[in-house]
């Protein structure tokens, strides 16, 4: 009997998501992608709470193996399916074990400050909070030192890759895919973060040609979000510019 | 050479690593970083670990740091790790890397986050943060429900359903325990209604018995002194509600 196909329960807005999809595209693993839409509460379905009771994307189910967590979803994908390249999470117990290290580093550090930044800055009234501009200034601390440390340490060495790795790993797929959602800033913010960052930025350019044309498919919904954004921002620019106006014209007469 | 084992025990993740090797009968040498006196961004760390944390390891050349893979790495390189630490089945692995995936954000965060904000602040020279507190509280009140309903759910005494510990039992628990620091009205309205964290922890420290015990009587000893500070506190409050009456009548 055929095992049925692996599903995987996403939302292209989420960053973990979109290393997960990316993956098993790149890696020829047949699978069928689930939208799970985080801004209307689909996460939260009684459906999607079967899949993964925490009501978290992205989530996987493989038969009647059910998991969540991005990084441990990837590394399952890495021994279940046949055929992957060995870069990707190496079998040498000493590269693995790097790899998990820097796994484990970017919870609290690049994706914590990543996601907290963007959500006070920009995302937050589409998902129904308020922007805190005290929070953001905290995030934007913890996202520098992040970025520091990337560029100082993790970075190191000659290859493209971290850890000096020479291709990708599962590591870097997933952490240039948390750093991608800086797109959605205006991007004089962007590269007032970003531009310091030499081998940073080489990095994501690196892993983008690595992994396209699946890479930038995936992006394609960051990116549409972006425009919307900018649009947002210039019609409260002219909300802003209205009123003083008037006060102006008030003044006048 | 021997393997080398950096950190100070008043650190969770380090005490994990501590029980770890001695429950496995892993010959170590214990080298002690002293956060409270900044052992930790001393040059001679920083070459072991340049993020300047413990705990961290150096194993011959290799050098490792961060608590998970530093336990996946152990358990993976010494021979004689039983299986149920961090099994060879896929599945059951994976789900063990699930849920130490989710401790970063959830159960630590919150557990340190409120650790910090409400006792440890002041020995560490920095000030409590209510605020930062009370968002603490509510990512481990909420950290610890999920623990509660979703991964102790089953028969077994461990996480996932598993009859043994695993890695991912241990540095949980470790996360926890720091939770004694707390008075014990705090401590009780946060873990009491969890009951079976509760018979989790215990199981967890029976089965590392005596080395739980061991590592952790650092904490039992800061936690009697920061008691002693309270009750001191609270004379020198009763002091000064005396006093002030007689103030007020002259
Ligand atoms: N550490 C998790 C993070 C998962 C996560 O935070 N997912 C977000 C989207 S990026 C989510 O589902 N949020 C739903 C919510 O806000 O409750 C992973 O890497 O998979
Ligand atoms: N995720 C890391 C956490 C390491 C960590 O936060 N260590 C703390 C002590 S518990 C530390 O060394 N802090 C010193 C500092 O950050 O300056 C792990 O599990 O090893």
């Amino acid at each position: 009997m055929m095992m049925e196909k692996l599903k995987v329960y996403a939302d292209r807005m989420s960053q973990p998501s979109r290393a997960v999809l990316i993956f098993c595209r790149l890696n020829g693993i047949g699978f069928v992608e689930i939208k799970v839409d985080i801004s209307k509460g689909h996460h939260l379905s009684s459906e999607f709470t079967e899949v993964n009771p925490l009501q978290k994307v992205p989530a996987i189910v493989h038969g009647s193996f059910n998991l969540s967590e991005s990084h441990a979803i990837l590394v399952y994908l890495n021994s279940a399916f046949p055929g992957i390249a060995d870069h990707w999470y190496p079998s040498d117990i000493f590269r693995r074990a790097k790899i998990n290290s820097v796994m484990d580093w970017h919870h609290s550090n690049l994706r914590n400050g990543a996601v907290s930044y963007v959500i006070n800055t920009v995302l937050g009234p589409a998902t129904g909070r308020t922007l805190n501009p005290k929070t953001a200034a905290e995030a934007e601390k913890v996202l520098f030192s992040s970025l520091s440390n990337l560029e100082d340490i993790w970075l190191y060495g000659d290859g493209r890759f971290l850890l000096g790795g020479s291709q990708p790993s599962i590591a870097d797929l997933s952490m240039v895919c948390e750093l991608m959602q800086l797109e959605v800033l205006d991007e004089k913010d962007r590269s007032r973060i970003l531009s310091p960052y030499k081998k940073v930025l080489q990095w994501i350019d690196d892993t983008r040609a690595s992994t396209n044309p699946h890479f930038e498919e995936v992006h394609n919904i960051l990116y549409r979000a972006k425009k919307k954004f900018e649009q947002q921002c210039s019609r409260i620019a002219e909300t802003q510019t209205k009123p003083s106006d008037k006060i102006g014209g008030h003044s006048k007469m | 050479m021997k393997l080398k084992v950096y950190a100070d025990r008043m650190s969770q993740p380090s005490r994990a690593i501590l029980i770890f090797c001695k429950v496995n009968g892993i010959d170590f040498e214990e080298i002690k970083v002293e956060l409270s006196k900044r052992q930790h961004l001393s040059p001679e760390f920083r070459a072991i670990n340049p993020l300047g944390q413990v705990p961290a390891i150096v194993d011959g050349r290799f050098k490792l740091f961060e608590s998970h893979a530093i336990l996946i790495y152990l358990a993976s390189a010494f021979p004689g790790v039983a299986d149920h630490w961090y099994p060879a089945d896929l599945s059951r692995r994976a789900r063990i890397h699930s849920v130490l995936d989710w401790h970063h954000q959830n159960l630590r965060r919150g557990a340190a986050g409120f650790v910090l904000n409400t006792v440890l602040a002041p020995l560490l020279g920095l000030p409590l943060n209510q605020q930062a507190a009370a968002e603490a509280e509510k990512i481990l009140i909420s950290s610890l429900t999920k623990l509660e309903n979703i991964w102790l759910k089953g028969n077994g005494k461990y996480l996932l359903g598993g009859l043994r510990p695993s890695i991912a039992d241990l540095s949980l628990v470790c996360e926890i325990m720091q939770l004694e620091l707390l008075n014990g009205k705090d401590r009780d309205r946060i873990l009491g209604p969890h009951k079976k964290v509760l018979q989790w922890i215990e199981s967890t420290r029976n089965a590392t018995r005596p080395h739980f015990d061991e590592v952790h009587k650092i904490l039992y000893m800061l936690k009697t002194k920061l008691s002693e500070q309270q009750s001191n506190q609270a004379d020198s409050v009763m002091e000064s509600r005396i006093r002030t009456p007689l103030t007020s009548k002259m």
